[in-house]
């Protein structure tokens, strides 16, 4: 490692000790118990306890351990450890399939597209009716109408016509997958907090903008909560900043949680999409929601 | 928790070392390439057809034949042994075992007699319908494990299985269903929102009508007490005790209910009218509907 320079040497070895402190649990579950019980003693004091660690996690096979994340705080620019909270490793702890990311990605920008491109065959070209020279007799090639496709100017073969659906529907779990994938790749890559609620101090956009320079949440984030109707501070203050945008749990999607940099889910949010997503892996009719999408179908 | 770390954990720390994820970097690795036609120097000219022929027109011979000659699948005499195979009922198997495993996973209530319904209540049976599927076959397979009580109705069923069953103390049954009661059965919710009264259990066909009257094979229309005989019978052949069925046993009502020979679903008349939205059950008044439908 040598031969690096300096600064390239420093973020490789930070990268080493990231992946070594994920690959050695002990030291992992050693430190996180230490650090509860600091959290504890914090949130006894003057924040509400919101340490979930003892989260009943349904569907859980036994084999896999849950994921965990910090309960930060949201309502002052400093970062505040408030708990830790146990995620159902289905939907955090899922294997990334970059593929099926990039199949709902492609499906989020296709279904709803429709092609204006459009070209005119040679009857829709204006003229050409006439034989433009006689069939035999002046020594060139044999044509019927001057915007036949072998002209210039003529009408286009197998061109583009307007307008053009590019809808399909993408098979409903893989759908589903590409949810859980990138929320666990969310997770794993620490681009994904949790937060109690979307309560603020104020109604100002600095306080926002602050917070996130403050957190190094990058320059995008989605802020998504169970509910549609949100606390009229957080309203406010994200409105005018175009980087930070507000969503409710039913419309999150891949598209938009790779779009922004850092997705904040609210812990009401964090139930909701465990609940949603985890009924729709074990549901029980889920060969009638495999079936072939008809257009028709409600 | 184990000290294994499953490949998704590992995936996932090792992209914590990794760039972010984003809409630029995504991108479908196992997607199959498409070869293109190639120009030129690189595979030009014929594109790898060879020289005019079916090669090139993609016009080729049938499979077998022989341009002209008698073909060598003609050659020998033709043996029918699958005659007539397509016309007669299909009864795919299900085992004991697999029944006991549903049992355990509670895919499966015992604690109410188990028909068709129920098996295709558990969700593992699905799929396209055969014209010619009359119902499940209960195997003997995993017999020596099947330890639980029930009182089962299938329709079709071995002496073994028969046998496996009712050492357990349970109740089996061989029953017949007609293609249009198959689907009833199918899937009950969907046939109650067409708004048609249940229809009445057919008879069984000429093929199978012996089957299910002989008690040996436990069938519905044998003779009850030729029945009982039968389960001594077939308890003293295989060598166990038959458990006796008392009034104070909790399963009582469950084992001995039975099913009309004309009724598709317990708990429901043929003729009557489920009404979901309604949430309630109309049955026939008129005397003509009531004899039509009465067994």
């Amino acid at each position: 490692m040598k031969f690096l320079a300096p600064e390239f040497r420093s973020l490789i070895l930070r990268s080493a000790r990231k992946y070594c402190s994920e690959a050695l649990p002990s030291t992992n579950a050693a430190g996180a118990t230490q650090t509860s019980t600091a959290v504890a003693a914090i949130t006894q004091r003057d924040v509400p306890i919101v340490n979930l660690g003892d989260r009943k996690l349904p569907f859980l096979s036994g084999y896999e351990r849950p994921r965990q994340a910090w309960v930060e705080s949201f309502d002052t620019l400093e970062e505040k450890k408030l708990g830790l909270i146990d995620l159902h490793p289905s939907i955090f702890g899922e294997m990334p399939r970059i593929d099926v990311i990039q199949d709902n990605v492609k499906w989020q920008r296709y279904y709803k597209f429709v092609s204006f491109a459009h070209t005119k065959v040679r009857a829709e070209v204006h003229g050409g009716g006439r034989k433009p020279w006689p069939q035999k007799g002046g020594g060139r090639a044999r044509h019927g109408s001057i915007r036949s496709p072998l002209f210039k100017g003529g009408g286009v073969v197998h061109g583009p016509r307007s307008p053009t659906s590019y809808f399909y529907m993408l098979p409903f779990y893989t759908r589903v997958l590409g949810l859980t994938s990138t929320l666990s790749i969310k997770l794993a890559q620490d681009d994904l907090h949790i937060i109690p609620d979307l309560e603020i101090p104020t109604d100002d956009p600095e306080f926002i903008e602050d917070l996130i320079r403050t957190r190094n949440w990058g320059v995008s984030v989605l802020i998504v909560d169970a509910d549609d109707v949100m606390p009229r501070n957080i309203t406010i203050a994200t409105d005018d900043i175009k980087h930070v945008n507000l969503m409710p749990v039913y419309g999150l999607n891949v598209f938009s949680m790779l779009k922004h940099e850092t997705l904040v889910l609210t812990l009401s949010a964090v139930e909701m999409l465990e609940e949603r997503l985890l009924y729709q892996l074990n549901r029980k009719d889920s060969k009638e929601i495999c079936k072939k999408f008809k257009l028709s179908q409600i | 928790m184990s000290g294994v770390i499953s490949g998704a954990e590992k995936a996932l720390s090792m992209l914590r070392a990794l760039p972010r994820v984003n809409l630029g970097n995504i991108r479908n690795t196992g997607a199959p390439k498409r070869s293109k036609r190639a120009r030129g120097q690189h595979g030009g000219d014929k594109h790898g057809a060879g020289n005019k022929g079916s090669g090139q027109r993609q016009n080729y011979m049938r499979p077998g034949y022989e341009t002209g000659n008698n073909p060598f699948y003609l050659r020998p005499p033709r043996e029918p042994y699958y005659l007539g195979q397509h016309l007669r009922k299909q009864y795919p198997p299900i085992s004991l075992q697999k029944l006991q495993t549903m049992i355990d996973t509670n895919r499966i209530d015992t604690s109410k007699p188990i028909d068709l319904a129920a098996l295709y209540n558990s969700g593992l049976f699905g799929g396209e319908q055969d014209s010619r599927w009359y119902g499940f076959n209960l195997t003997d397979e995993g017999a020596d494990i099947f330890n639980a009580k029930v009182n089962i109705e299938v329709q079709w069923a071995s002496e073994g299985t028969i046998a496996a069953v009712e050492r357990c103390g349970g109740v089996i049954t061989t029953a017949f269903y007609d293609i249009d009661s198959l689907w009833v059965l199918k899937n009950p919710e969907k046939f109650f929102k067409k708004g048609e009264p249940l229809p009445r259990r057919s008879m069984p066909s000429q093929d199978v009508i012996l089957y299910y009257t002989s008690a040996e094979n436990r069938g519905y229309l044998a003779d009850p007490a030729e029945v009982a005989y039968q389960r001594v019978a077939l308890a003293q052949k295989f060598g166990y005790d038959l458990p006796q069925l008392s009034q104070d046993d909790p399963m009582y009502n469950t084992l001995v209910e039975r099913k009309d020979p004309r009724q598709i679903l317990y708990g429901l008349n043929p003729g009557w009218i489920v009404n979901l939205v309604e949430k309630e059950i109309l049955k026939p008044k008129d005397q003509y509907l009531q004899e039509y439908y009465s067994s």
